[in-house]
Parts: C-alpha cells; structure tokens; sequence
C-alpha cells in the first residue's frame, strides 16, 4: 500500500503517508501512526524506496520518501500476483456456484 | 536474493551510523508529530488537546524508536559489543580473580603455541630455491638390499633405510646420473654428496669444515645467487679444471670477516689447492633441512674428499659404487609420473646391464621413483620428531587442566553473582542472551590470556630450539617464527578454550531457582539442598579430572625419566670417566696407506709422556659415538665340518687401548709389536693386489694369519665349547670370487664385552684387531679434567705435521650425553609439565576448599558450637579433597595405563605399567594435595562460631 501511494502521489513524507492511507482506507485501518514508520525502513532496506530530508508544506523539516525503480518493478510485480490471485479465487466462486 | 543482499548490507552499514540514525528519527518523530497537533488545532482542539490526540494517534514512539533500532543494525553485533564492554568491567572490578585467570590460561595457551611454531617451522620450511615445488629427488627401493655392490653409502640427508628387508635408498652411481642428464627428461639434474669433514688450511690454523660436492649445473638449477664472487657451474666440474670452491654465507663471515678479500684467496682442503671462487646467498644454508654446509667445491673433485684417491677415484666412475644424490627440475610440459616412468625404466635397465652382472638378485624387484624435494631432503630432523609429539602431548594436556582450573575459578564467582543473575532472568531476559555474556566473558578471557601466551610462546619456542640445538652435531638451522599461522593457531585455541571453560559454568548458572535466590541474596547454607550440591558436584569433578589429567602427564614424565636413568647406569664395559677423544685422519695430510702407522705411534708415544696423561691408545673408531664396523667372515664351528658364513663387529685397535679403555683381558696375551708387522703386511699386500691391473701376475699372498682378540659374546657364540686361544677364521683360498684370498685371522686372547656404537644397543660379538693405516680415533685417559690436555696435545700434533686438524675433540662423558640427547629432552620436558600439571591441579584443589570454608562457614560455625574439635574440622575438610583427589587419581591411573603403551618406543628397561613409577607418581600427588588442602582446611578452624552463626 505504501509503495502505491508513494507511487501515485510522488515523493511524500511519514505524515502523508499516513494521511492517506487513513484515507484510502476510509478510516476502516486505524493503526498507530507511527508503525508506518517500521515499513518504511523494511521497504528502504530492500531498496525499494528512497529518502531524502526535506522541508514540508508548514516549513518543517521532515524525510521525504520516493518510490525507486527496483520499487516499481516490485508494485508490478505483486499487482501481477494479486490479479492472478483473485482470478483463481473467482474461478473458485463460479465453479461453486456452478455446481 | 537480491533483496536479502540489500537488507543484509544495509543493516551492517546501520552498524556504523548508529547515532546519527537515532537523530535523524528522532526529528522525524518530532516533525509527524508536529504535523498532527496543527492538524488538530486547526480542527479547534486547544493545544494541549490536540498533543495529547497526536500523541494517542502516533502511538507509543519509544517503542517503535526500539523496533527501528532493532531492525536497523545488527542486534547481535551491537549486544556483543556491549556484552564485551560489560565483561572488562567485571574484570577490572575483580582483579585477582582476572589476573590469576588470564595467567593460568596464557601458560597453556603459551606452551602448545610454543610446541606448535616448531612444528610448523619444521613442517613448514621451504627450501630456500626457486620454484622448490618442481625439484624431485631419485629414490630407489627394493625388496632386498643389491647384492653386488662395491659400496653404497646413506648420506643423511634421506629417511633411507638399509635393513635387509625392503631397503630404500637415494645414493645412486655417477654414470647413472650421466645417463639421467643425457635423457632429456628435465629442464635441469643436478647431482651432490657430502664430502664429510675436510682438512682446511691455509687461513690460520689447520681446521675441519664440512663441505659438499655438485655438479656444475647444482647452482644454476636452483637459482641461488651469489653474494660476492661468482658460483660454481658445469665449467668448474671437470678434472682438468682449476680447483674452485664457494663458500656458504655464514661461513665466510664467521671465519672471513665477510671481506671482499676472501674472493680469490687460495687455500687447502685435504693438502689441495682450492681457488675461492664466490660466497652463496645469506637466504641459501642447505638444501637439506637441518644439514648446514661450509663450502661447496665441484663434484670432479669429489675422489680428493676421502682417504685414498686411488679408491674414490675407481668408485667415482663405477657403476657399481653408489654413493651421490640426484635431483632434478621438472619439465613444465612433462607431467611428473610420465618422467618416473621413464626413469624407473631406465633404473631397471641399469641395474640389469650397467655393471657386468645383474646388480640386484631376480625377484628383487629394484625401482625408482621421484619424490618432491621437500620431502625426501628431511635430514636430521626427523630424529627430533619423537620428543616434540611427545611435547606435543604434554602441553595439551597441560591445557586442558588449566581449563579446568579457570572453570572452578569461574564457577566460584558466577555463585557470587547468582543475584544479578537472579534479577536479570526476572526481569526477562532470555536464557541464551545472557548465556551469550557470559560466554563473552570467558572467551574475552581466554583471548587476553591467549595474547599474554604468545609473548611465552615467544620465550618458550627458543628455549625448546636451544635445548635441541645444543644436542646436535652440527648447527641445525632450525628457528621458530612467528608467522600468521601460528598467531592464527593461537586465536583459535583461545577461543575454544574461552568456550570450554566458560560454557559449562555458565550453563550451571543459569540453572537457578529464582525466588530463593532473590528472596536470601548470596550463598544462603540453608535452603534446597539440591542445587547446593550441583554446584558442589560440578566443583568436584573439575578437581578430581584435573587431578587424572596430572596423574597420565605425571606418569608420562615419570617413565621417560626412568628411561634416562637407566640408559645412564648401564656399565658399557669400559671406564668412561676423565676420558679425552679426537680423531686425526693423516692421508688428509698426504700420508699413504701405512705410513700413518708410525705417525701414530709416535703421537700415541709422546702422549703417554706428557704430564697428566695416565695412557693413551687408539682406534679405527671412538666407543659410544653412534657407528660402528661389521665384518661377515667364514669359519667352521667348533665340532663341525663345513664352513659357515658369520657376522660380527670388528675393532682395529693399538696396542694400549685395553689397558686405556680399562676392559679386562679375560685369557691369551694382548697385542705385540709383531702383530703390527703382519697387519701392516697383509695390508700393504692387500692394497698391492686392489690396484693390479688386469694382465698383470698376481702378487703372492701373505700366509700367516692375523692376530686378532675377540670378547667373551664372540667366543660364547662362535666358539663355545672349546679353548679359543688359537683358532682361527676368515680364511680364504681364493675359491669364492666374492672374497679376496688371504689367510684370516688367528684368536689370540679373549677380552671383556664393551659397548660399541650405542648404549641401546645389545653387546654383540666383536673382534679386535690391529689398526693399520686408516684414520684414527685417540683416546687419552688423564688424571684430571681431560679438557685441560687438549692445548697441550694440539701443541704435539703440530710438532709432528702443521697442517693436520684434530677434529671431534670432545671427552667421552660429552659422547654419551649427545647419544642421550633425545631421551633428556624428552625427559627434561616431560618433568617440567609433569610439575605444572601438578601445580595446577593442585592449585585448583586449594582455590575448590577455600571457596568451600568461605561458603560453609555457617555450618562451621554450627558444628563448632555444637562441640566439634578443631582439628575434627580439619580432618572433614582435608578428607573431602582427599577423596577428590583419589577419585580422579584413579581415573587417571587408568588412562595413563592405557595411553602409556604409546610411549612404548621411547622407552628403554622400563614396561609403560611400570608399578614402581605408578605408585611414585599417586604418592606424590597425594602428598601435595594433602599441603594443598591443609591451608584451608586450618583457615576453617580460625573461624569464631559466634559471627558465623550471625553470618548471613
């Protein structure tokens, strides 16, 4: 999810990350704010996002992070999955109420 | 994959950045939260509403700063780190404890790391040639020895061996080296031989050098270079060629001074002038580990370096004398078995057709293989090899005591800290975790003890050189170094030891029982039994293994010094006290044949006069100097008809050396000056009869038989039965072409049996003749120090002839300590660890019982107010480490009976379960246990019941 984010909305810090995951989610994930932060080392360390300090939009400074090309390939390649995935379940669905 | 590198590299980078990793989340923290309060400020919260909302959104940030941090380096390395910080401040908290542990440790350490550069210097030497892993050296072997040789000669510088059963050899015939250099099979062959010591004069006194005969590609082949003057190549070895030499590098700078001059000086060997050429490389002392040379001279020349040229020089092209070394330098393109298949060839069709017969008997089976240089050319050192496997031994046992020597120690003071053990499992750590520290702890030990053990090792590695350099001949060129593998080794066996001794201490230690020891704090007396007696039961078994370990070294060192004594007191049959031996070879000098009979009689004459000199005598060889003559003859035994071929040792002696020697003429009458004349006669005439031509007539032979003294084992097996006062033997008609004609020997007196060659070896049958013309061993008994005729008699020699150095001047007692040299090494180290052994065991006895009375002392305390005697007391203390002691003693004797068959070959007049040495070996370990047990045992005594029992 936050690779999608960062992909679709460009280079962005915790906090709006987190705003727009609260967003997407449409308030259903309340999670702490701050265990965004642990995936965002996980996917730095795998190199899939990178980060650089910044300043935000109210002239703080905060770390802004991007989505890499290695990320991109990643996205893609879990959306693949998610694609094949859900078309097996619904192929599942169908059969059943195929009989 | 990938990704795994990636998260691997990015976490050990994390290591580094640690700090500003913190900062950096620390802002950003800061910043999201900041975020959130204008969020919700501007949503109308006041100030302190909307903190208190960002913070309960955030959610607890210590805890994910943690989960970061944990994520972003590596744990494990980061604990480590302070696990290790944790542990020198134990150390430094409790410094007694540290010091005597790190010193225990590093002188085990120390000593196998010692024992260990030896070995890897002498495993490891690398000849100091070019390409040295291209070199192979000829070796043959066969099933039985040649049958038809003129002579064959070992060198030493080979493990050869030339027992009659599967002899193996590397002294080959010139010609066949001829053949092998015409071959074309290598790159290079170079052939060489020790030239055995050679008179040198004309630099200051008459001295001996040793010297080595090559051929003239020896040097080139080995890319040695010069250090001044050029080397020796195929120009120089031919006979018509300039006599040139080279010095090595030591020698010129020992006797030259290391001045240019020396180039191109002329001196003498063997009454020859030699030209020095040039003086070899400083990184080139011999191609022979161990055997170090003083010059090298061409091997043309090699008929000069021994007593009779007219001999040498026969041998020198005779197929049938083998006597040289070959070596040779691979071709890169010729893989090495095609070339020893090729040369096994032409071994095979050497040894059928080169010499006129076959030279081996059919079904002997001769062949020829190419050993790798390095490990043919081993020299003397292998004689070494038993004492340092011995050593070897020793010093790990040693280390293993010392082991459990620290781990009583630790077990003594992770009970001390069973508290702070206590409070950290209750506050959750892990087990492991705090297993890792306290492993952290040992092994930083063990690596601190192991650092002191290298400066020993150090120490230690020079003494044991010394101790077995001073034993040898001739200079050994053997040095321990210090290189990577060594430290390598020593890092290595700090570590496991740091494991060994700390692993199960520390596994004892976490086994606690929480509340209890939360609940009373230190070593309460009172409460479970149960686990009180497992730290006991642990502390025992530790006492009692390094006491079974002490027991098998004490052992060990008990029967190697049995060995020793027992080889000193045997009788060799002669007196071995104040006597003074030199040996003089005169047709170095220029003396032919007999001529060196009169010169030494007339030394041996003006000898006796001199004052201090009781009597002086002669022979063909010293007593106890490590070889020996054998002769096979013919005879018929007494009561039989046909004659039988027999062995036996054989003796030229002159006329006194009964009377010097001080062996007792046991029958007949000794040597008289008519018993020369025939020996110088039949001699003459047997040389006469060697250098006929053939065509020419023969020379008539001499009839009348020599006189000759046989000892008590000669007549007992030869002669048995009947008076041996005039039989004869070793007569021959001429019928057997192997054996010239001549008349043999006549018995004229029988003597005491004496050691010939070596202590070790049994007394066999000798024959004493009279010693003509050949190099000779003096012997001079004197009235006081032998040492202090050696000027006067050098003074005569020269009187008589100038150029003539004495050589192996040394007094008899010298001779059989250098026969014994190996046996007092091992005897000498083995004691040694032997007693460190039992210090260490014995020190771990004292350390158990004083931690004992100081944990007991309630219950000391209790039983003194309950009536009990002092010296009740100490009979419960003293008998506790008694029995310890005991019960490893007995482990121990088991062992020890076990592995002493191991020494079984090192031993002499002593079983490996020798009673007498066992039981020396249990006393003296119970009597210093019983010293080590008593200090502390009367400390218990010393206590005052009254504060024992307020003691808490």
């Amino acid at each position: 999810m936050v690779l999608k984010t960062l992909e679709v909305m460009g280079p962005m810090h915790g906090f709006g990350i987190a705003r727009r995951i609260e967003q997407l989610s449409e308030q259903l994930l309340r999670l702490n704010e701050g265990t965004v932060y642990a995936s965002l080392l996980r996917l730095s360390q795998k190199g899939w996002i990178r980060s650089e300090w910044g300043t935000s939009e109210n002239n703080r400074k905060a770390r802004f992070y991007s989505i890499s090309a290695a990320g991109r390939r990643q996205l893609a390649r879990e959306a693949e999955n998610w694609e094949r995935f859900s078309g097996v379940i619904g192929k599942i669905l169908e059969m059943q109420a195929g009989g | 994959m990938l990704t795994a590198i990636r998260v691997f590299t990015s976490r050990l980078f994390g290591l580094f950045r640690g700090r500003s990793f913190d900062r950096g989340i620390d802002e950003e923290f800061q910043s999201h939260l900041e975020m959130l309060v204008d969020r919700f400020t501007s949503q109308g919260m006041t100030r302190d509403q909307a903190q208190y909302a960002a913070k309960r959104q955030f959610g607890g940030a210590a805890q994910i700063k943690e989960q970061l941090r944990e994520r972003h380096g590596s744990a494990l390395l980061d604990s480590s780190w302070g696990d290790m910080r944790y542990a020198l401040r134990q150390m430094r908290g409790s410094p007694v404890f540290a010091a005597t542990a790190i010193f225990t440790l590093a002188l085990g350490i120390g000593a196998n790391t010692a024992i260990f550069s030896i070995i890897d210097a002498v495993m490891m030497h690398s000849l100091a040639v070019q390409e040295p892993q291209q070199l192979v050296v000829a070796s043959w072997s066969a099933n039985r020895l040649p049958s038809h040789l003129n002579g064959l000669t070992s060198s030493g510088d080979t493990p050869d061996s030339l027992g009659e059963v599967n002899p193996t050899g590397s002294a080959l015939p010139r010609p066949f080296f001829q053949e092998i250099q015409s071959s074309g099979l290598f790159t290079d062959v170079a052939g060489f031989s020790p030239a055995g010591p050679l008179a040198l004069s004309g630099n200051g006194p008459a001295s001996s050098v040793e010297g080595e005969t090559v051929t003239g590609s020896f040097f080139n082949m080995l890319g040695i270079r010069p250090a001044a003057g050029r080397l020796l190549g195929p120009a120089d070895d031919n006979p018509s060629a300039p006599p040139a030499l080279v010095l090595s590098y030591e020698y010129w700078q020992k006797t030259f001074g290391g001045s240019t001059l020396a180039v191109g000086k002329v001196v003498k060997l063997n009454d020859i002038p030699f030209t020095i050429v040039g003086v070899a490389e400083p990184r080139f002392r011999s191609l022979t580990f161990g055997n170090v040379y003083d010059l090298w001279i061409p091997m043309s020349f090699w008929p000069v370096t021994g007593p009779s040229h007219m001999r040498m020089r026969r041998a020198y092209d005779d197929p049938l004398s083998w006597w040289m070394l070959i070596i040779a330098k691979l071709k890169p393109d010729l893989p090495a078995t095609r070339a020893q298949a090729a040369t096994d060839a032409m071994f095979r069709n050497f040894t059928e057709h080169a010499g006129g017969q076959p030279i081996f008997e059919s079904g002997d089976n001769p062949r020829l293989i190419l050993v790798p240089a390095k490990k043919a050319l081993v020299g003397h050192i292998r004689h070494y090899a038993d004492p340092i496997w011995v050593m070897m031994a020793a010093v790990g046992i040693v280390l293993l005591i010392a082991c459990a020597n620290v781990a009583g120690l630790m077990l003594a003071r992770t009970a001390a800290r069973r508290r702070e053990i206590a409070v950290r499992l209750a506050l959750g750590a892990r087990r492991t975790r705090l297993l890792r520290q306290l492993l952290t702890e040992s092994v930083l030990m063990a690596m601190l003890g192991g650092g002191l053990g290298v400066l020993i090792a150090i120490w230690g590695s020079q003494v044991i050189v010394t101790m077995i350099g001073s034993t040898a001949a001739r200079p050994l060129g053997l040095s321990a170094s210090l290189d990577w593998r060594v430290l390598g080794f020593a890092a290595a066996i700090s570590a496991i030891t740091g494991l060994l001794f700390g692993l199960a201490p520390a596994l004892r230690s976490l086994r606690l029982d929480l509340t209890p020891v939360l609940k009373s704090g230190t070593q309460a007396s009172t409460g479970k039994t149960d686990p009180r007696h497992r730290w006991l039961s642990m502390g025992n078994g530790l006492v009692a293994a390094q006491a079974a370990l002490a027991v098998v070294v004490l052992m060990g060192a008990g029967l190697l010094v049995h060995t020793l004594t027992n080889l000193k007191s045997i009788n060799p049959g002669f007196d071995t006290r104040n006597l003074l031996t030199f040996e003089l070879n005169p047709s170095l000098a220029g003396y032919k044949g007999v001529e060196s009979d009169a010169f030494y009689r007339e030394l041996q004459a003006r000898i006796s006069s001199l004052p201090g000199v009781i009597s002086a005598s002669y022979s063909a060889d010293a007593l106890l100097a490590g070889s020996w003559s054998r002769t096979d003859f013919r005879y018929v035994p007494p009561g039989g008809s046909k004659k039988v071929v027999e062995v036996a040792d054989i003796m030229p002696v002159s006329p006194q050396f009964f009377k010097t020697l001080k062996i007792p003429l046991l029958a007949g009458r000794n040597f008289t000056v008519t018993d020369y004349d025939t020996a110088a006669t039949n001699r003459a005439a047997q040389i006469a009869q060697d250098q006929r031509k053939p065509g020419e007539p023969e020379r008539p032979v001499p009839t009348t038989p020599e006189s000759a003294l046989v000892n008590r084992q000669f007549v007992k097996k030869f002669l048995a039965g009947v008076n041996p006062i005039g039989q004869r033997f070793g007569a021959e008609d001429g019928s057997d072409p192997d054996r010239s004609k001549g008349p043999g020997y006549e018995v004229i007196g029988v003597v005491g049996d004496a050691k010939y060659s070596t202590l070790q070896r049994d007394i066999d049958a000798t024959i004493y003749v009279p010693i003509t013309g050949s190099g000779a061993t003096f012997e001079v008994r004197t009235a006081g120090d032998p040492k202090s005729l050696i000027a006067p008699i050098r003074s005569l020699v020269n009187q008589l002839h100038d150029d003539l150095p004495m050589t192996n001047v040394e007094t008899q007692t010298e001779h059989i300590d250098q026969l014994l040299a190996q046996e007092r090494i091992m005897a000498q180290v083995s004691t040694f660890f032997g007693l460190l052994a039992l210090v260490l065991a014995c020190v771990g006895l004292y350390g158990l019982l004083s931690y004992e009375v100081a944990r007991r002392t309630r219950e000391i305390g209790i039983r003194m107010a309950l009536g009990a005697e002092r010296s009740d007391l100490v009979r419960m203390m003293v008998g506790q480490g008694i029995a310890l002691v005991l019960a490893g003693a007995t482990v121990g004797v088991v062992a020890a009976l076990a592995l002493a068959r191991l020494l079984t070959k090192l031993l002499f007049g002593v079983k490996p379960s020798d009673p007498v040495t066992l039981v020396a070996v249990v006393l003296l370990l119970l009597i210093v246990a019983l010293v080590a047990a008593f200090v502390p045992a009367r400390r218990a005594t010393t206590v005052d019941p009254m504060s024992a029992l307020r003691y808490e």
